[in-house]
Parts: structure tokens; sequence; C-alpha cells
């Protein structure tokens, strides 16, 4: 390929590289972005395509819509296999697993990225999940608090275009800017959530021998509902509707399967970025892998080297290098680590690739005796919110705890609960809808979404030379994970936070984390000589974290990294501490700050 | 009573003609029938809509669709008009539904519209219902061939009778305004509350149908944006397969692209089906009136939604979903040996 030169490139056309892209090319700046995975979702039809891929695939896990091709390949769920202390690494598919414990999530690498199959939960961090070090003695401190971000939080919530109302995040200890209301109102809870409140909200639950409050609370989502005629002092906020089809996706239809891919493009993606950023004049490069971030003698970045493939099972690729004044890396944690490190770039610290963490996601089932709408409306609209901060994080993990209206979704119902009927008990005809009937709507189930502590420990390296690798010959990021004792003991406070509601439910407990426990719960793990186990939240955080001090962070405030200062290296990696929050709008409100940054720097 | 000053008076089409309605209670009456007309047109374009199958027949559907979505702005422009005059847009009752085959509301009687599958007949009616309006036809109330004439009669009925007395006195809060409520429709409710604002709500109405000034284009577009075409033209576009290029025009005809259509990738929906022709107690019969429930149910919340409830028009959002899926089912279910498939009967359930 062409050798390029622009004023920005950015690596990654996902969520914080579409933000990035949007706005430095809105500016007037001449902007590429390099996407190593393909073009999906350029059309109405595009996207389309892949909703019949996922509703042709026998599997639904998050990646199962999407593309996943050799020369950019994606990790899957689905390649997950237990492991041993002393046998050999997980290496089904894309990552290579060391354990001790199986990192249990994904991402994807296409054009959109992860937002292609995110949940939209668009939830700010608490003002203390900026603060763990100095409030609870663990972790560390961000190198900003939450009122340096709240105007990117703002930013951010214009760009998704954010459905929630400010008085239930007030209710939970959330922050905002005088007279401030969110693009639009909040998706109506579903009657889950209405029947949960009823019966939980207000009620007691003990943590460690302490009361605390239970409150159901309606989830920010970055889904289209109704516009607020009051946002921006008046002004009111026009929904971004689906890209090549502007008049669909204006409002959530409801689709319970919108995880991971909304049918109607309701649910925000990067697509609705990308597509603006296009129309300001950046130019999205895809199929174009970065290899390597080329250093100049004097410390900065001049150039980033990429394949260029075409062919998907038998990948060929051309070889080129795009110059630019700044450079940005906004490939997601795994793939911003993996270039570092190809690179031997920006890594001073020896902090790239570490810190690694996730919200092991702690599941609790039970059959309640009505039925609770299961399968209607997007996958989870509300969450137990009241437990995520409190004094109790001195000693282990708190949570949020999303409310799931598809039943047993997770572990496979509703087709579980007919191969059980079928198989297990010999049903078909009338009595096989009388059993599903029955059953598939009485199902509950929450989970809890648990926090790690950064652990250096806990961390990417590259494949040794010679051992595994893409169809580009380029290395596999081999991780090295485990959950310690901060959150195990978060998992078992958190288990009885679940038995206390399901107690005042009276609700038939199904949970079951020990040997019979469900295929999909690949973390097991004990604590206090009970068994838990858990799943990845596809909340990949850490990796290149932020921070004050050059000799212990990758970047500093702005994303800008320590070591080249024409580079910066944005996305959840940066993340010191994972909050207790879905990361995506905080990355994204990061990423609205570092575009700023970098036009306060061009100017 | 003087004559009025109908020298002076033109409708934007250039008319100069004796109005065909001078007094208030004619153009509550004509408006309320612009009412009519509107939802009128939705009953068929929607089984043509849900008829066809899904994943197929791509473009035609975003075509209909698209129309669909702007017949139901036009509802809410046309109540705003009836709103700001003090009157009521009535929605909640049996003869505010047709019968189908149906002609529409006092018109000529010329045009007959029919609940049937996706067809080249149903394109046909289309194009008939949206034919634009001839520069001879006169104004029309009663008796109007082309929906332009009804609305022609209307915009002059509305200087005239605002001449003879200050008609707007209805209640602000009455008013479906802003984009909050009603959106994703080109353009977008309009607020009115005098003569400018009745006549360029109403022009909003009959550009997107018929386009303006005799151009294929509805006059909507924000700038830097491609031109939308007037829904007549968007038909047009599948009943010759082929688009339309921007700077086409009535009389080149499309001269764009390929419009592929798939006449037979439909469910082969018997036309004008009723509730009462299907045998009592069967599930299809079942299927019908849980149905004709729902669409009478959403009426109720349209009238009380543009008669000062505005939150009830979010409230009909979902009625609208239910029965998109009640649509869809029925048009799954064989009827008879002869493979035609229920439908939906949209008939009023009181």
């Amino acid at each position: 390929m062409a050798d390029l030169s622009c004023d920005v490139a950015i690596v990654g056309a996902g969520i914080s590289g579409a933000i990035l892209a949007r706005r430095l090319a809105a500016a007037g700046l001449d902007v590429v972005v390099l996407e190593a995975g393909e073009a999906t979702g350029l059309t109405w039809e595009g996207y389309q395509a892949n909703i019949r891929k996922f509703l042709a695939a026998p599997a639904k896990v998050p990646n199962s819509a999407w593309p996943n091709s050799p020369a950019a390949p994606s990790p899957n769920v689905l390649d997950i296999v237990a492991l041993t202390p002393e046998g050999p690494p997980g290496t089904n598919g894309y990552f290579v697993q060391t354990g001790p414990i199986p990192f249990g999530s994904d991402y994807q690498r296409s054009r959109g990225g992860t937002t292609l199959h995110w949940y939209g939960h668009s939830i700010r961090m608490l003002p203390a999940d900026f603060e763990m070090h100095t409030r609870y003695g663990v972790g560390v401190d961000w190198p900003i608090g939450y009122d340096d971000l709240l105007p990117w939080y703002e930013a951010a919530e214009w760009e998704i275009g954010v459905a929630a109302d400010v008085a239930d995040q007030e209710r939970i200890g959330v922050r905002f800017s005088p007279g401030y209301v969110y693009p639009m109102h909040r998706v109506p809870p579903s009657f889950l959530d209405r029947w949960l409140g009823a019966r939980l909200d207000g009620q007691p639950v003990t943590i460690g021998g302490t009361d605390y409050t239970t409150g159901v609370v309606p989830v920010p989502g970055g889904r289209n509902s109704m516009p607020n005629a009051a946002y921006d002092g008046g002004r009111g906020y026009v929904p971004v509707g689906a890209v090549g089809r502007p008049e669909t996706g204006l409002r959530c239809e409801g689709n319970a399967s919108c995880i991971p891919a909304c049918p109607a493009q309701a649910k925000y993606s990067a697509l609705k970025t990308l597509d603006a950023a296009t129309r300001a004049g950046a130019r999205i490069l895809h199929q174009t892998v970065a290899t390597k971030v080329g250093l100049a003698a004097d410390g900065t970045v001049n150039g980033i080297d990429v394949l260029q493939w075409t062919g998907n099972t038998f990948p060929s690729a051309v070889a080129g290098t795009i110059r630019a004044e700044r450079y940005v890396l906004a490939a997601h944690s795994v793939e911003n680590a993996k270039l570092l490190l190809m690179s031997g770039a920006a890594n001073s610290s020896d902090q790239v690739g570490r810190n690694l963490m996730d919200h092991p996601f702690l599941l609790n089932w039970a059959l309640v005796d009505e039925p609770l709408g299961t399968f209607r409306g997007p996958g989870s609209t509300s969450g137990i919110e009241t437990l995520r901060d409190g004094p109790y994080r001195a000693e282990h993990s708190s949570f949020r705890v999303d409310i799931d209206n598809w039943g047993f979704g997770i572990l496979g119902s509703p087709i579980t609960d007919v191969s059980d009927a079928v198989f297990g008990d010999g049903l078909h005809g009338r009595a096989l809808r009388d059993r599903l009937t029955d059953v598939v709507p009485r199902q509950l189930m929450i989970g809890f979404l648990l926090e790690q502590l950064p652990d250096p420990e806990n961390r990417v390296t590259l494949s040794p030379p010679g051992t595994w690798t893409d169809a580009l010959g380029l290395p596999r990021p081999v991780i090295r994970y485990d959950i310690a004792a901060y959150t195990r003991a978060g998992a078992a406070a958190a288990r009885a936070c679940a038995e206390q509601w399901f107690d005042v439910l009276g609700a038939e407990d199904l949970t079951e984390y020990g040997s019979g426990r469900s295929p999909v719960m690949h973390q097991a793990f004990e604590w206090n000589g009970r068994p838990y186990a858990t799943l990845g939240a596809g909340h990949l955080c850490g990796t290149h974290r932020m921070g004050r001090d050059p000799s212990t962070s990758v970047v500093d405030s702005e994303q800008r990294s320590w070591d080249h200062r024409n580079l910066f290296v944005t996305g959840a990696g940066s993340m010191p501490t994972i909050g207790t929050s879905n990361p995506t709008l905080t990355l994204a409100a990061l990423s609205c700050r570092t575009a700023a940054a970098i036009l306060e720097d061009l100017a | 009573m003087t004559e009025p000053a109908t020298t002076a008076l033109r409708t934007r089409r250039g008319h100069r003609r004796v109005p065909p309605i001078t007094d208030l209670e004619a153009l509550r009456g004509a408006l309320q029938t612009a009412l009519q007309l509107e939802h009128a047109t939705i009953p068929p374009y929607l089984c043509a809509l849900y008829s066809i199958r899904p994943g197929r027949n791509v473009e035609a559907a975003a075509v209909i669709e698209s129309v669909v979505m702007e017949e139901m702005l036009h509802m809410v422009l046309v109540a705003n008009v009836l709103n700001a005059i003090g009157a009521e847009p009535a929605i909640d009752r049996p003869d505010f539904v047709p019968r189908y085959p149906a002609t529409l509301p006092h018109s000529d009687g010329r045009v007959i519209v029919r609940l049937q599958r996706f067809s080249p007949a149903a394109v046909d009616c289309f194009l008939r219902i949206e034919r634009p309006e001839p520069v001879t036809a006169p104004p029309r109330a009663e008796g109007y061939h082309t929906i332009g004439q009804l609305y022609a009669a209307i915009e002059l009925g509305l200087q005239v009778v605002s001449a003879q007395r200050q008609i707007f006195t209805g209640d602000r809060e009455r008013q479906i305004a802003g984009n909050d409520r009603v959106y994703g429709m080109a353009g977008g409710p309009v607020l009115v509350d005098d003569l400018a604002s009745a006549l360029h709500a109403l022009s909003i109405v009959v550009d997107q149908g018929e386009g303006i000034d005799h151009t294929i284009h509805d006059g909507d577009a924000p700038l830097g944006e491609p031109p939308m075409l007037a829904h007549y033209y968007r038909f047009d576009e599948i009943a010759r397969e082929r688009h339309y290029r921007p700077s086409d025009t009535p009389r080149t005809g499309p001269t764009g692209p390929p419009l592929p259509v798939e006449y037979d990738s439909v469910w082969p929906m018997r036309t004008d089906p009723r509730a009462s022709e299907l045998p009592p107690g069967s599930d299809v019969r079942g299927m019908t009136d849980s149905f004709n429930a729902v669409y009478t149910e959403l009426l109720r919340q349209l009238h009380r939604g543009l008669n000062g409830e505005p939150d009830q028009l979010g409230t009909a959002v979902g009625s609208m979903w239910a029965l998109r899926w009640q649509a869809e089912a029925l048009l799954r279910v064989p009827l008879d040996s002869t493979g035609d498939t229920a439908g939906p009967t949209f008939e009023w359930a009181g």
C-alpha cells in the first residue's frame, strides 16, 4: 500500500477512536483511522447480514454476530477452557491463557469495535471510585477526580445519546452540573424492574454485620428512548438512527436480542460516530493492522507500520507506514498493550500490559412463583446500584448488580429449557408448551459485577517468537490472570446479599457454583471453603494505566505517553482502577478529554 | 353576508378560485376530513409492508415504512391545525375508521383503497392516493379527486375565515410541538397558532405527499443532504423498479439504478379481510379480534394524545408495536387450500 501522511493517525475504530476521529476531523484536522478488522455495518443491509448470522448461530455469545478474521482475530468466550495449575496453557482461539484462572472476557476487532455487542449501560463512575487508595487504602488513586471528568461525561453522554433520568443517579451519589438533564428520557423500567422494585427497594441488606439499603435503580442506557426537550438548555436532542437508514432505530423496539446485536440500531454503537467522523472528513482504512509504533532518535513516534490484508481464509498483506503529527492508540486494552510491547514503546515504567482488570460476574438465579415478563425489552434496564460504595471496600470488592430481563438467558435459556424438557423429561406437544410457558417467565437472574484491584501480575505479554501467531505471523496475547482474595471475599459478600434478597422474594434459589455448575462459568475459585464461579464481564481495563508518576504509570491524565510526547494511548486500558460502573462511558469521556488535549496541543 | 374578497386569494399553486370553504364550521369539517384521510391511508400501507417476507424487498419495504412514518406526522400536523382553531380532532369513534374497500372520505370516490398484500395492484393504489394535483384541478373540500385539491380548499378556507374573525383561539397546551414525542419523520411537528404557521403545517403535508412545485422532491432536505422524494415518486420508484436521480423530473421518470422488486416474496394475504368472515371460536378469529382490540385502543390513545394528553402518544407507540407483531402473526396463518393467508382487518372494536 502507499504510505500516508496526515495530522493525526488513530489505531482502532471502536468507540474511543471514533470519538477522537469525529472531534478532530470536525476541527479541521486530517485524520486517518487504522482498523485491523473488517468494515462491517457500513450500510443497513451490511449490518442486517450480521443479525442474520447471529440468528443462525447455534451458540449465541457476544461475538457470534460479528466477523472473526484470521488476520485480525478476536477472542471468543467459546474458546475458554478450564486450566490446571501445572497443566499446559489454553491455546484455543486467539488468547494464550496461562491461568491459574482463565480470563473470561472478549472484545471485537472490526469497525465499531466492542460497542457492536455491548450492553449499552452508560453509567458514570462514583466520585469514590477515583480515590480508592485515599478512601479505603486499597488500589491506587486516579490522577484526576470525578469533577475533572464531569464535563467530559456530559460530552460522552451526547456522543452516545444516553437515556436516563438525573434523579435516579443522584440517589446513588452521582453529581451533575446544575440543571443538567440527559439527552433522552430513561428507557421505561421493565415489568421485572417494577416487580423487583416493589419488593426489594428500600429493604435492608446485611454486609459484614452492617445493614445497608437495597436500591433498585434504572440504569442509564446508550439506547434511543424519547429525547428530552429540556436537554442543552431547552434545545433538545436529536436521536441518531441506524447507519444507512436514519429513520430506523430512533426508538428502542424492545428486542431482547439487542445484546449482542440490536436489530434496529436503536442501541448505540460506534458505527454511528464513525459515520459522523467520515462525514467530517476522517478517512478510515479497514483491514489495516498496526504492527509497530516507530520511534525516532529523539524519543518521539515517527510512524506506524501497518499490514493491509485481503482474503479472509488465507490472508495476504502488503506493508505500509502512516506518518502523522500526533498518534493515538485506541485499539482496546489488550491490543494497545500488545502493539506497545511489539514496538518496545512507552514502557519505561514496565507497566504496559500489567494490571489487567475485569469485573468477574457472579450470577445468582432463582425461580419465583409468578411470571416476570422475561425476554421482553432490552437485556437489562435496572440494577441494584446502592451497594457500589461502602466502608466494606477496605476489606473486599463492592458491586453493582445487573437485573436481567432475559431469565436464565446467560445460562442458555430458553434453549436449555427446551432440551431439558425434551431430552430430560420426554415432554412434547402441549405438555412441552405448558412447561416452557410455566417455567421460563418465572426465571429471575441477577449478576454481581465484582471489582478487581490492579495487580501487576495480572498481565498481557506476547507469545514468544516461534510459538503462537495469528495468520499475519503476529504474536498472540498471552494472558496470566487470577482472582485475588479481595474479589473472592467480595463474591462471598455478594452471594450473601443474593440469599437475603431471594429470601425476601420467597424465590427458589437454584444457584450452583460447584461441580454441577453451568459450563459458561469458567472462573471457579474458593473462598472460606465454599465454591464460587464467575464469568468475564467484557470490561478489560488497566493495561496502560494513567498516573501522576512516570515510573508507575504509562500515560498521564490526558492519556499521553510519558515516554513519547506525540503519542496518546486511549481507552479503558488507561483506567488505574476499574470502578463500579461498566467502563464504556468513562473511556468515552476520557476520549473526549483527550481529543480536546490534542486540539490544544496542535493549535 | 358580503362576498369574500376572492380575487386577493391564491393558493400556493396559484389558484384563483371561489373558495369552497367560507365559514369556521366548514373549515373544521374539512380538517376533520383531512385527519380521516391521512389515517385511512395507513392501514393499506401497513398491510403491504407487513406482508413482505422478512429480509425480502428490502428497498420497497423501506419506502413504504418511510411513507407511513410521514403519514403519522401528517395526522399530528392536521390535528395541530384543528386544535389551533379551537376544534377537537375526533379519532375515537367508529366512523373514523374506513370499511375497506373504501373510498377516500368525502372524495369523488374514484380512488378505491384496499387492504391487500404488496403487489402491483397495491402499488398502483398507492400512486393513485398520492397523485399530484394537476394545475387545473380546482380546490374542493367535497368530491375532490386528489388530496391536493382538499388541502388547497383548506388553505383558501383558512385565509377566508381568518380574515373574517380571529379563529386561532385554541389552547396552546394541546399543540404537539418540539421533537421529543413525534420524531423520526422528515420535518417534525409544527406549533400552529396563526395563519402562517397553519399554512406552513399543511404545506409540509402536501409537499411530502406530492412534491413541491411539480418536482419530484418534497423540499425537506437539510442543507448538504440529498433531497427526499415526495411519496408519489417514492412509490413510482417501486412501480417502475428503478430509482430516481436527483436531477430527474416527473417528465423524465426515474433514470437511476434498478430497484429490485419481488412480488412473490410476500405472505399472500387475502384482500380486504373481515373478522366476520372468520369462523367464530377459531384461533384465527381470536387473533383477528385481538388485533382489532389493540387497533381500537391505539385510536383511543391517539385521540387522547391529540386532545390535550400528549403523553398518550408515547403510550401509543407501544400499541403500534403490538399491532405490528399481531399483524405479522395473522399474515402467517393460511386460511384454506387457496394458500391465501389471514391479515389485519383494521376494524373498530368498540
